[in-house]
C-alpha cells in the first residue's frame, strides 16, 4: 500500500534508517523532514493519485502511522472509497 | 522612478493605488484557472506592447514591462537617449525566471505541433530563430542598453526575490567606487504562465482564495495568513552620483544611504533572522544611522507562515527597542510578489511613501500574528509623517538577503 511508496522515498531519498520505520509509534516530526522534504515526499503520492493532498504541514503533528492513514483516508474520499490502480500496482511491485 | 504593476502602469497610479489600500490580486487568467482553479494571480491590467513601440511586439513579456518602466524612470530623471557620458552609464537589471513567457510559448508550439491534425504535418522542432534571444535572463538589460546607446556595464541579477533589490545595491556601489557615475536600475517578471503557475503550486506557498473576496487573499503577518499572490510587471529607478546630478541640476528624490547583503548559507526556503538582520545592520551603519533615525520598512512580508515571523524577528533584533517606533508594511497584499521585481518595487514605494508623508498599509491585516508584533500600518494608509529615511527588505529563496536605505538628500 502506501507505506511502502512513502517509505521507498524516505529511505532512498532522504537516507532515513529503515528500522526507524518499523517503530508503531514513530512520530512524522521525528524524520527530521523540512517543509520542503515534506512535499517533496507527497509528490511521491500525487504523482500516482493525480491530485494535491492538502496542508502537507499538518502532518507534522502526526504520528508516522496516523500521516499514512489520514493519506489513505484522503485519496479514498477523492476515489469514492477506492485506491487508484496506480497505487496498489505500485504497492505490489 | 517608473513602474508597471497590478496596480497601475505607471508609479503614481502604483502608489495610489497602494494608499487606497487597493488589490490588484484576483482569480487567474482562464488560460491558468482551467488547470488550477483555485490559484490566484496579480495581473498588470495594460497591455505594455501599447506602450511601446511597434517593433517591440515581439518581445518578451518581461522586457516589455522593463522598457515601459526604463522609459518612465529616464523620462522623469531628464535623460534622453544617447546621454554624452554613455560609457559611463550602465544598466542594472533583476529578474527571477527570465523570459518565462517564451519558455512556455516555446514548449506549447512543440506539442501543438506534435500532436496538431495540419495536414501536412508541421515539424515540432521548427522554431523561431528569436526564440533565446527572447528567453535570455538578460534580454531586457539588452534592449534598455541599446535604446538608450548606454555602453557602460549591463548586468542582470538573478536572485529569486532579491534580484532588482541586489541590482539597486550593486549599481549603488559601483557608482560609489567610481566605476560608472550613472545607471538605470530596473526589475521585471512576467511568469504568470500555466507552466510557472504549476510550478509554484507545488510548492505549497500560494495564497488560497478568501471565499468572500478573493481580492483579499494575501494577508501578511496576519494570523491566518497563507501564502503569497504571484505577480508581475516591472519598475525601474535612475541613479547617478551626486557630482553628476549637481551638474546637470537634477532634482534628485532621494539618496541611496546604504546597502546591505548577506546569504543564510542554511536552507533553500527558510530564511534566517540572524543573517536577516546583519543585511539591515550592514544598511543602517553604511547610512551611518542609528535604528530611530529610519521611519519606515517596507518589509517582505510574503506571508508565508514561517518567513513572516522570521522576518519579524530580523526586524526586532536588527532595530532593537527602535521596532517599537518603526512603520512596517508589506505592500505585496495588494500588488502581490513580483518576484524579481518586487525589490525596487517595494523600494519605489519606500522612496514615495517618504517624499509624500503616505505610508501605504498592510492590506488585509485584522488579526496580527502575536509572534510577529509590530506597527504594521494595518488596512487604512497612514498620512502626514516626516519621514527622512526608509528601508525595503528583499530576502530570496535561495537564502539571498539585501536590505535597502534611502533618505531625504539635503
Amino acid at each position: 500500500m502506501l507505506n511502502t511508496i512513502v517509505n521507498n522515498y524516505l529511505v532512498n531519498t532522504k537516507k532515513i534508517d529503515p528500522s526507524l520505520l518499523e517503530n508503531p509509534h514513530l512520530r512524522v516530526a521525528e524524520l527530521g523532514l523540512d517543509s520542503l522534504d515534506l512535499v517533496e515526499m507527497l509528490f511521491e503520492i500525487e504523482d500516482r493519485c493525480g491530485f494535491q493532498l492538502p496542508d502537507p504541514m499538518r502532518y507534522t503533528e502526526m504520528s508516522y502511522a496516523e500521516m499514512l492513514s489520514d493519506m489513505e483516508s484522503v485519496i479514498r474520499q477523492h476515489y469514492n472509497g477506492e485506491l487508484p490502480e496506480l497505487m496498489t500496482a505500485e504497492a505490489k511491485s | 522612478m517608473g513602474a508597471i504593476t497590478p496596480l497601475g502602469a505607471n508609479r503614481h497610479s502604483t502608489f495610489a493605488g497602494a494608499l487606497e489600500g487597493r488589490s490588484g490580486i484576483a482569480p487567474a487568467a482562464e488560460s491558468i484557472s482551467k488547470w488550477l482553479p483555485h490559484v490566484l494571480t496579480a495581473a498588470v491590467a495594460e497591455n505594455p506592447e501599447t506602450l511601446l513601440d511597434a517593433k517591440c511586439a515581439g518581445l518578451d513579456r518581461a522586457t516589455q514591462f522593463a522598457l515601459v518602466a526604463a522609459h518612465e524612470a529616464m523620462a522623469a530623471a531628464g535623460i534622453a537617449p544617447k546621454p554624452d557620458d554613455a560609457e559611463r552609464f550602465g544598466v542594472f537589471c533583476g529578474i527571477g525566471f527570465g523570459g518565462a513567457q517564451s519558455v512556455d510559448a516555446l514548449y506549447t508550439r512543440f506539442f501543438n505541433a506534435l500532436s496538431g491534425t495540419s495536414v501536412p504535418k508541421k515539424n515540432p522542432t521548427i522554431m523561431h530563430p528569436l526564440s533565446v534571444p527572447r528567453m535570455m535572463a538578460n534580454a531586457p538589460a539588452a534592449m534598455i542598453s541599446m535604446h538608450y546607446g548606454l555602453r557602460g556595464p549591463s548586468y542582470t541579477y538573478s536572485v529569486a526575490c532579491a534580484s532588482s533589490a541586489i541590482a539597486i545595491g550593486e549599481a549603488y556601489r559601483a557608482i560609489r567606487h567610481g566605476y560608472i557615475d550613472a545607471a538605470v536600475i530596473v526589475g521585471t517578471e512576467a511568469m504568470l504562465t500555466p507552466g510557472a503557475l504549476m510550478a509554484w503550486n507545488a510548492l505549497r506557498v500560494l495564497a488560497k482564495p478568501d471565499l468572500v473576496d478573493p481580492s483579499r487573499s494575501c494577508r501578511p503577518f496576519s494570523v491566518d495568513r497563507n501564502g503569497f499572490v504571484l505577480a508581475e510587471g516591472a519598475a525601474a529607478i535612475v541613479l547617478e552620483s551626486e557630482t553628476r546630478a549637481l551638474q546637470r541640476q537634477a532634482n534628485p528624490l532621494a539618496e541611496i544611504g546604504g546597502y546591505g547583503c548577506t546569504s543564510d548559507a542554511n536552507h533553500l526556503t527558510a530564511g534566517t533572522e540572524i543573517e536577516q538582520a546583519r543585511a539591515i545592520r550592514q544598511a543602517l551603519d553604511e547610512a551611518r544611522l542609528e535604528a530611530d533615525q529610519v521611519q519606515y520598512l517596507n518589509a517582505h512580508g510574503t506571508a508565508t507562515e514561517l518567513g513572516d515571523v522570521v522576518e519579524a524577528r530580523s526586524i526586532r533584533l536588527a532595530f532593537g527597542e527602535a521596532a517599537d517606533k518603526l512603520a512596517v508594511s508589506a505592500t505585496k497584499s495588494m500588488h502581490g510578489h513580483l518576484i524579481g521585481a518586487s525589490g525596487i518595487l517595494e523600494f519605489v514605494i519606500a522612496v514615495m511613501a517618504m517624499n509624500s508623508g503616505s505610508i501605504p498599509p498592510t492590506a488585509n491585516l485584522e488579526n496580527v500574528d502575536p509572534r510577529c508584533e509590530l506597527d504594521f500600518v494595518p488596512l487604512i494608509a497612514r498620512h502626514g509623517c516626516a519621514i527622512n529615511a526608509v528601508m525595503s527588505n528583499s530576502f530570496a529563496f535561495g537564502g539571498s538577503n539585501a536590505s535597502l536605505l534611502a533618505r531625504k538628500y539635503a
